[in-house]
């Protein structure tokens, strides 16, 4: 029975199952990483099929608005990450607050990237507009679909808090979510720098 | 351990299963069960069905390449009364398009990994359920909405997709298939992606959280082992099919250009050769993802009905994990016409061709497993057996198409067809099958009826053999694949005999599995009330009831020993049997322990 002691930690079963969890959506990410690589990779692939990038007869893209919204999401990991270490402590304000800030500049974010959208459609760059409009719509378009999926799961989770007092289940789904935020937030600075700077 | 501590361990490992009420009614216990017996079962029911639509398509192409523009027998009066019973160029094209898809994604993906990882995975680690219950029936329901997306292709104006399994721009854009046929094809393997990645994070977190006390990595069944290495492998290549198709549905439905190039663009066009990378960097992966469950069941069976330990048992695992890192990294050789660099080419051929050393470890592993054993000719062994043979043939032939100086000769003839039917097709379907035959009695409590399993065995053989061998033939003799007429062209007018012989063996393949269905629908109602443990095998599975409880294990097992301790010549004489369980305690006789501390 030797072998039995070796393999169990002895650890409350909540703290196992919360592993568990981390692991689920440790795996999850790592694979939606895959995906988020493999649209750079074709992102590579068509950019360097052209002679001159951007193609000929396609307006710059904007500076300023991609670079204020890589600084929304950077603060939104901040205020989410610390929402998190309240959550640790217990301090049930802080979280409401966090989450609450979290989701509004989240919201904040998806807002901009429609002005950029609009701004540039605006410019002259349709869709049908070769592989710069296929790229610069197309992915920014799905991150987004991301950070929406996101505020979901945060504005589910505010009124759970809100209502009702913070348990070992609410701060790991708050610890899941900030994971997937972090993740996000990730992505979007990779685009930032492949379409935008480099 | 004192027995206060061993009372303490027990309920630790309870706390973390808690055994749930079972469901009582109709909805939670068939439609949103979150039992993973019956999650497996659905995605078997839902798989066997798509096979049978996709063995009903595959018969219709054999027709056309038997009796090329006759009307169809059957058929042509019911389904095709609109185009006058005969298959036409574009419902041609259609046709092996779906065949393809449906087979692949549609067909062996849920039953292989689908009914088998979820029936299998849980009950031979000894845990109570999956790790996300949850997700698990999600994941079966988002596939079952792929497949009603397949139906609904079937029906979209202008036919279904007709633009290859492979779907490769720029005839899968809009520019060559306009219909929404195609459209929602695309859309249903996004779909069928999203539940296997689903799938696949429950199956690698249940195998790495939730194993039973003393079920370390190396005393996993090598089924688990399979399907393991099958999940890591969707989790990380099913994105990637999934990145190509969100971006050609963007082609289709929002008119980007990420894959259409030519006059079509003008300001800078897209890649169509991007998607062929796209595909393949997945594609190659997914022949390992069909072919590694069906390995791990194979290696089980042969050591279980040869009542022999598996040969090597490491070997086999480092082998198979191998196979699995090394299956990332050939997908060039899918792509060696298409103006690649020849350097690269001879990477990809080098590459490609090493990973024949894991495959060979494999196949001798499962040679000396029966080399010497006591082979029990049990129905589920000979399908086992089936599958070695056939895996066999379809390995060979692929190192023809893995080196690029002949896969330059034989690209895009039958003789490729031939090879990936051997492998996916024939193997896949023998491991699921010969699985099948071994899990029925823990799935449903009755026995299967051994005699029609045997016939049944030996038309599929011998089928299957003769099938995918005249392909290979007419494909050596140089006829392309896919063409709705090769006797139009006056060098493939001789082939017609064999094509047509081929075809027969197929009629006769296909009208065989009706001996399938009967014995597997009929056993549910008149086969023999199976007992705990009909085949005498000492995995953990075999230690319950069947058919298995809800909750599976009254008590998690403790693990003592490998899952093939067969013909122990010890035990055998202590037990007076040939097989112990894996949990099973022998008691230690006294003289044995003093040795064992003393040689310590």
């Amino acid at each position: 029975m030797a072998a039995t002691r070796d393999v169990i930690p002895y650890r409350p079963a909540a703290a196992r199952g919360e592993d568990t969890a981390w692991l689920g959506m440790f795996i999850f990410l790592g694979s939606w990483a895959m995906m988020f690589a493999s649209l750079f990779f074709s992102y590579g692939v068509l950019r360097f099929r052209q002679a001159t990038w951007p193609p000929p007869g396609t307006p710059p893209l904007p500076q300023l608005l991609p670079a204020v919204n890589t600084g929304v999401l950077a603060l939104n990991a901040l205020v989410l990450q610390r929402a998190l270490s309240a959550a640790r402590r217990g301090a049930k304000s802080r979280v409401v607050a966090g989450l609450l800030e979290g989701t509004l500049l989240g919201a904040v974010f998806v807002a901009l990237q429609v002005v950029l959208w609009t701004s540039l459609f605006k410019s002259g760059l349709a869709l049908e507009d070769g592989s710069l409009a296929a790229v610069v719509y197309g992915l920014t378009g799905f991150h987004a679909l991301h950070v929406v999926v996101g505020l979901l799961g945060l504005g589910l989770l505010l009124p759970a808090v809100l209502g009702g007092t913070l348990n070992a289940a609410r701060n790991n789904r708050l610890r899941l979510w900030v994971m997937y935020w972090h993740f996000v937030g990730v992505v979007w600075l990779t685009m930032y720098l492949l379409i935008f700077v480099v | 351990m004192t027995a206060q501590e061993a009372t303490f361990n027990r309920q630790v490992i309870e706390a973390l299963q808690p055994i749930h009420a079972p469901p009582t009614t109709f909805w939670s216990k068939y439609i949103w069960s979150l039992d993973h017996k019956t999650i497996g079962k659905q995605y078997l029911w839902a798989g066997l069905l798509f096979l049978l639509v996709g063995g009903t398509l595959a018969m219709m192409i054999r027709w056309q390449w038997a009796f090329p523009g006759q009307p169809v027998p059957i058929l042509g009066p019911t389904v095709l009364r609109s185009s006058g019973g005969v298959i036409g160029p574009g419902l041609y094209m259609q046709i092996f398009t779906m065949h393809g898809l449906i087979m692949i994604f549609f067909a062996i993906t849920p039953v292989l990994i689908g009914a088998f990882g979820n029936f299998c995975i849980p009950l031979m680690i000894g845990a109570r359920d999956m790790a996300f219950p949850w997700l698990n029936a999600l994941s079966f329901w988002v596939f079952a909405l792929s497949q009603c997306l397949v139906i609904g292709a079937f029906f979209g104006d202008l036919g279904a997709a007709g633009a290859g399994w492979t779907t490769y721009p720029p005839l899968s854009t809009n520019i060559g298939t306009p219909g929404t046929g195609q459209t929602l094809m695309v859309a249903a393997v996004f779909v069928t992606g999203v539940a296997s990645i689903m799938g696949g994070i429950n199956y690698v977190t249940t195998v790495i959280r939730l194993r039973a006390p003393g079920m370390t990595y190396m005393r996993m069944p090598l089924t688990v082992w399979g399907q393991f290495l099958t999940a890591i492998l969707n989790v990380l290549f099913i994105p990637v099919l999934g990145a190509g198709a969100l971006l050609l549905l963007m082609d289709r439905l929002f008119g980007t250009q990420f894959f259409i190039a030519g006059a079509a663009a003008v300001k800078g066009g897209g890649d169509p050769i991007l998607f062929q990378h796209l595909f393949w960097i997945f594609g190659h992966p997914e022949v390992y993802i069909l072919i590694l469950p069906a390995w791990g069941i194979a290696a089980d069976l042969l050591a279980f009905f040869a009542r022999k330990p598996a040969h090597w048992y490491k070997g086999t695992v480092l082998a198979m994990s191998a196979v699995t890192i090394l299956s990332a990294v050939v997908y060039g050789h899918h792509m060696f016409q298409t103006g690649m660099n020849p350097m690269l080419g001879q990477g990809f051929t080098t590459l490609t061709l090493i990973i024949s050393i894991p495959a060979e470890v494999l196949f001798l592993n499962w040679l000396r497993t029966i080399y010497k054993g006591s082979i029990r000719l049990t129905v589920p062994m000979l399908f086992a057996l089936g599958m070695v043979f056939v895996f066999g043939l379809g390995g060979l032939t692929g190192l023809y198409l893995g080196a690029a100086t002949p896969d330059i000769y034989l690209h895009d003839t039958m003789f490729v067809v031939g090879h990936f039917h051997f492998t996916m097709a024939a193997a896949s379907f023998m491991a699921s099958i010969a699985g099948l035959y071994f899990w029925y009695p823990k799935m449903f409590g009755r026995m299967m009826n051994t005699t029609l399993g045997k016939i049944h065995f030996w038309f599929s053989a011998v089928g299957i053999t003769a099938v995918f061998t005249g392909q290979l033939l007419v494909g050596y003799a140089g006829q392309n694949r896919r063409l709705w007429n090769p006797y139009a062209y006056d060098i493939f007018k001789p082939l017609h005999g064999l094509n047509q012989w081929t075809s027969y063996f197929a009629f006769v393949l296909f009208f065989a599995q009706a001996i399938f269905i009967w014995n597997f629908l009929s056993s549910m109602y008149i086969g023999k009330k199976a007992e705990a443990n009909p085949w005498q095998v000492g995995t953990l599975e075999w230690s319950i009831t069947s058919p298995a409880p809800v909750h599976n294990y009254d008590a998690i097992p403790i693990v003592q020993r490998g899952p093939h301790e067969l013909s122990n010549p010890e035990l055998v004489r202590r037990l007076g049997r040939d097989w112990v369980g894996q949990a099973e305690v022998v008691a230690e006789e006294p003289g044995a322990a003093r040795m064992a501390q003393g040689a310590r």
